[in-house]
């Protein structure tokens, strides 16, 4: 199956001109993203046309990961390849994206690094070696990231075993236990810091992976002069579940419950992006009703994650009663959720095709009743947090980058906007229907600490004006696609067409067979953009399931920030950003 | 014989204030709880007896039961004598504290309470006595240091550091602000103090409002509360210097950092509500009332404010409160001329 | 004179006793007693601390320290001063102010220096 518009894109013309010997191919995919094969000697200066030669530059570097290609069956005219590294780049300007792809040989490919190109591409080329065994030329600390170092292979390359009884029972003696700690020892050389020698005033603390201030098990190596910061290395990997992995042994159908846990605080706001790129590669069409309902559920979860976030955000610089009230008012939006959905945190509701159940009898009157609400909490809080001043003196100036920096450092969500782009792929790409709603997208100025805290408080206002509106213009329909992939098909029909009961039994047993192909869905999460990137091998579950993930990008770029600035500027930056280890580990 | 009896008595009413302290610091920290639970609508501690009343016994139960863990490392002597300075330099100033007007003791005892004015309803009426509680309270800060240093921890070392930084940034507001106190009084002795404030408008938080003001503010530092609760902030430093303390050395910390908390009170009754003074209720009553309602104050601070950063609150001291506290005490000076001058 | 101290020596000494007897009670009734290796490290958020932490530390502020000890010793004339003002009224007042500001002079010098900055 050819998509037209894929290879007529002007900027892969343009790619074309310019440099006529690096394009190998033009790969047709379902989501519409122009994606070219290059060759990999040109690869940087491709790259480093589309980030700085071309007009109205790619300066995002959005996304970079790789395939396993050696087991792929179906694919439909792209180049040998044993292992391909995409590299998925976003222009604000042009509000477009491509996708570039490069074919590596052989069992110990190796790939020159783009790190000094886009120095966000560290983590990502660091991930890629850890989990596929891909080298990178000239990076300048390729080690593993996620998974501990002493790991044996590349866990998503496709011989790598996906099941705990494929390894071997799983043993920690207590000297075992202490070469693990003994490793995971930090050594100021191995990270390209200077010697500082003995005599030195710095000294190195680690910050994390047990610490109150760090959200969960991250860990931030300070070196300290006094309590400024000198320098900051963030390590990260003590929460990685290997969601990519499970991916790939689960069906289309069964994975939906694991992208809940993504981002915890999320919810169903993971299995929007999820659930809408399956659907691209289905080519199945989501009726009306179950775009709104998405919609509302993804707003109430915005909610209840900016809530945790606004809470947290003041207990990091001190105030101990915000958090209380918010996690109250959250409480408020679970058992709206609960009435709805049936679970709290992890509904997982949403299903290919539309959702799991229509709406419960009464629903209106809880989210009539939330509207009404909410509102005068979120003037209280504003008044309790924002306006305070003397959160308003730890926040602000605090953590400050710069509008430039954030597009290179592949900085989105809220945090993108407090640097003064407004830009919000709800208004700017809308998806499930948000053109159809009625909301403003907040942005700050400064892009420090204060203002991302601003625009996510405003944000929750807006949430609550599309919920309002989800509320007026409830559409009627089915809240489920008519379609044989759409999986489970509606239950109640299995009894009157032989049809439905076929795909019913199919779906529900085997999994949903989703044609071949590739597309990319990213949606406005909780804590920035969220994108699941599928490719199907025409199977019952997914071949490569990439999950770029905001926090990931966003937790890179704290030493950047955070250099010559006290430790309790870090705790005020931390609590700004609005991660989970969840979803940066995965 | 001449002595013995008296000084034995002494021993009994120290045992006696001591005891009571103690008991009041236990119930400050269910208070503390209780009412931050109220401010932040939940419940609070309320399972151990009637009303979570029993919750502070249960709570020092399972301190004296805990396990006790010195790091390897540590200064073993002085990570021992830290909590134990605290502890007696919290304890200690309540010595000079007016509490009541007397004891009703010469009813029993005619001739030894007037042997070592024992029948006063404060253990010691030092004449020098708001210096001997600064003095004093302000050695506390050792045992945090000290305790901070010795832990062999960097987040205690940080925590300790900050200590330090915070005493000598707080000290000198709090000693300036009270000289307009003193100053109107014309005597150092917290007795005197109280019984010059001996009707409501003669109270001196009315004729050093500002003076009250630097002293909330330097003291709530002094004793590092919100907003200057920097020496323990969790976000930032774990526990601050307490994070190698464990089971009954921690809960003398905590102790201390009550005691504290409910000195602070008492002194600021003392100084600028009228001590004991008050119709109707006894003079211990009026007493207590007034010390319990600034533990309020304090925890009400603490739900409601965020924590500052270090250099700010070092700033903040040299910069604001020392030139404020210096412009109050010669404004007041001023003004009591004046109105010295006119009375004649 | 002793009269008013004894009491004072009383207290320090039962505090004490009561801190130290607090400590002894809790390391005689305490339930377990042999903690493990890793519980007898110093906490660095689960990890193995990098290094000692009694080495050179910068203390940034150390110059504000000195600075506290001057001016502590020149409050510590406000003390008597206010004890007898009442005696001495304008010339008190008036002394007391050049006193003052000589310290304000003091206090804005070291501000101009940047000696109450960190950076």
């Amino acid at each position: 199956m050819r998509i037209v518009v894929g290879d007529k894109s002007p900027i892969i013309d343009e790619l074309q001109s310019i440099f006529p010997d690096a394009i190998v191919a033009v790969q047709p995919v379902r989501d519409n993203v122009p994606t070219v094969w290059v060759r990999q000697g040109s690869l940087k200066d491709v790259l480093g046309y589309l980030k700085s030669g071309i007009s109205k530059p790619f300066r995002t570097l959005f996304d970079l990961t790789a395939i396993d290609e050696r087991l792929r069956v179906s694919r439909n005219g792209q180049p040998e390849s044993d292992f391909t590294v995409v590299y998925h780049l976003i222009s604000y300007e042009r509000n477009e994206d491509v996708r570039v792809k490069v074919a590596l040989k052989g069992d110990a490919p190796s790939i020159p690094s783009i790190v000094k190109l886009w120095p966000c591409a560290n983590w990502y080329e660091r991930e890629v070696w850890d989990m596929f065994g891909v080298r990178f030329e000239g990076h300048p600390n390729l080690r593993r990231i996620l998974l501990p170092q002493r790991w044996k292979g590349h866990p998503l390359r496709k011989e790598h075993p996906a099941r705990a009884t494929e390894m071997g029972p799983f043993e920690l003696p207590d000297y075992r236990a202490e070469e693990e700690d003994s490793r995971l020892q930090f050594h100021p050389e191995e990270w390209g810091l200077p010697d500082y020698g003995p005599d030195t005033r710095y000294i190195f603390l680690n910050m994390g992976p047990q610490h109150p201030g760090t959200h969960g098990p991250f860990r931030i190596v300070l070196a300290l002069d006094g309590e400024v910061i000198v320098d900051a290395i963030p390590d990260i990997g003590f929460h990685h579940r290997g969601a990519e992995k499970m991916a790939e042994r689960q069906t289309w159908h069964t994975f939906i419950p694991y992208t809940d846990r993504i981002d915890y605080l999320g919810g169903v706001m993971n299995n929007l992006p999820y659930c809408m790129a399956v659907e691209r590669l289905a080519g199945i069409e989501v009726p009306d009703k179950a775009k709104v309902i998405r919609v509302m559920m993804a707003e109430f979860f915005r909610i209840a994650s900016h809530l945790v976030f606004y809470g947290t955000y003041a207990q990091d610089v001190g105030a101990m009663s915000p958090v209380f009230f918010m996690f109250n008012d959250r409480e408020r939006v679970f058992s709206i959720v609960e009435a709805i959905c049936g679970g709290r945190m992890h509904p997982s509701w949403f299903r290919i095709g539309g959702v799991a159940q229509d709406l419960p009898k009464g629903w209106e009157k809880l989210v009539g009743q939330f509207v009404k609400y909410f509102p005068a909490r979120l003037d209280e809080f504003l008044k309790l947090v924002m306006h305070n001043r003397l959160l308003k003196a730890r926040t602000k100036g605090i953590g400050v980058y710069t509008l430039d920096e954030a597009i290179e450092w592949g900085v989105t969500g809220p945090g993108l906007r407090a640097c003064g782009l407004e830009w919000d792929f709800r208004k700017d790409r809308p998806y499930s229907g948000y053109d159809q709603f009625e909301f403003d997208v907040p942005t700050g100025q400064n892009g420090d600490a204060y203002d991302r805290g601003a625009v996510r408080a405003e944000e929750l206002r807006q949430s609550l004006r599309i919920i309002e509106q989800c509320l007026k213009m409830m559409p009627d329909g089915p809240y489920m696609a008519d379609h044989p992939l759409a999986t489970p098909p509606p239950k109640h029909l299995t009894m009157h067409h032989i049809e439905t009961l076929i795909h019913h039994f199919l779906n529900v047993t085997w999994g949903p067979v989703i044609p071949a192909g590739e597309a990319t869905a990213i949606v406005e999460a909780t804590k920035g953009n969220n994108a699941y990137y599928l490719i199907s091998d025409g199977n019952t579950n997914s071949y490569r399931t990439r999950i770029r993930t905001p926090s990931f990008a966003h937790l890179q770029m704290i030493p950047l920030i955070i250099r010559g600035s006290a430790i309790a500027d870090l705790v005020a930056l931390l609590g700004s950003i609005d991660f989970v280890m969840a979803d940066v580990d995965r | 014989m001449d002595l013995a009896i008296p000084v034995i008595l002494v021993i009994v009413k120290v045992l006696l204030v001591i005891f009571v302290v103690l008991t009041f610091v236990a119930y400050t920290t269910l208070l503390e709880r209780r009412v931050l639970g109220w401010f932040q609508v939940r419940l609070g501690p309320n399972r151990v007896g009637p009303w979570g009343l029993l919750q502070p016994l249960a709570d020092g139960a399972k301190l004296l039961l805990k396990e006790e863990v010195t790091v390897t490392a540590a200064n073993r002597w002085i990570y021992l004598v830290a909590p134990l300075i605290v502890v007696t330099c919290a304890l200690t100033p309540f010595a000079v504290i007016p509490f009541a007007k007397d004891l009703y003791l010469d009813r029993i005892f005619d001739q030894a309470a007037s042997k070592f004015v024992l029948n006063t309803g404060v253990i010691s009426d030092l004449n020098v006595g708001i210096l001997f509680v600064f003095a004093v309270s302000s050695l506390g800060t050792y045992g945090v240091l000290l305790g901070g240093w010795s832990s062999n921890n960097k987040y205690s070392l940080l925590g300790g550091v900050r200590a330090g930084a915070q005493m000598i940034s707080y000290e000198l507001a709090l000693s300036l602000s009270v000289i307009g106190v003193l100053l109107l009084a014309g005597t150092l002795s917290l007795t005197q103090i109280v019984e010059a404030q001996d009707s409501v408008w003669k109270w001196y938080v009315f004729r050093q409002p500002l003076g009250f003001i630097l002293f909330l503010i330097a003291g709530s530092a002094e004793i590092g509360r919100t907003p200057f609760d920097l020496v323990e902030c969790e976000n930032e430093l774990v526990a601050g210097y307490q994070t190698e303390y464990s089971a009954m050395k921690f809960g003398l910390f905590y102790l201390g950092e009550y005691a504290h908390l409910l000195f602070l009170s008492a002194l600021m009754t003392t100084l600028y509500f009228g001590g004991w003074q008050g119709p109707f209720f006894p003079p211990i009553v009026w007493f207590l009332i007034k010390t319990f309602f600034f533990a309020f104050v304090f925890i009400w601070i603490r739900a409601t404010y965020p924590r500052l950063r270090y250099d700010r609150v070092m700033a903040f001291g040299w910069k604001v409160l020392l030139p404020v506290g210096l412009f109050n005490v010669m404004v007041t000076a001023f003004v009591y001329t004046l109105w010295l001058q006119y009375r004649g | 004179m002793l009269d008013s101290y004894l009491p004072v020596l009383v207290i320090v000494a039962i505090s004490a006793v009561v801190g130290l007897a607090i400590i002894i009670l809790s390391t005689v009734l305490s339930l377990n007693k042999d903690p493990s290796r890793i519980k007898l490290m110093p906490y660095e958020c689960g990890m193995d601390p990098i290094g000692d932490a009694r080495r050179r530390f910068s203390v940034r502020f150390f110059l504000i320290g000195m600075l506290f000890i001057v001016f502590d010793i020149e409050l510590i004339f406000f003390f008597p001063w206010a004890t007898i003002y009442e005696d001495l009224r304008m010339f008190g007042f008036v002394e007391m102010l050049i006193f003052v500001l000589v310290l304000l002079v003091g206090l804005g010098y070291v501000w101009r220096k940047g000696a109450l900055q960190w950076e």
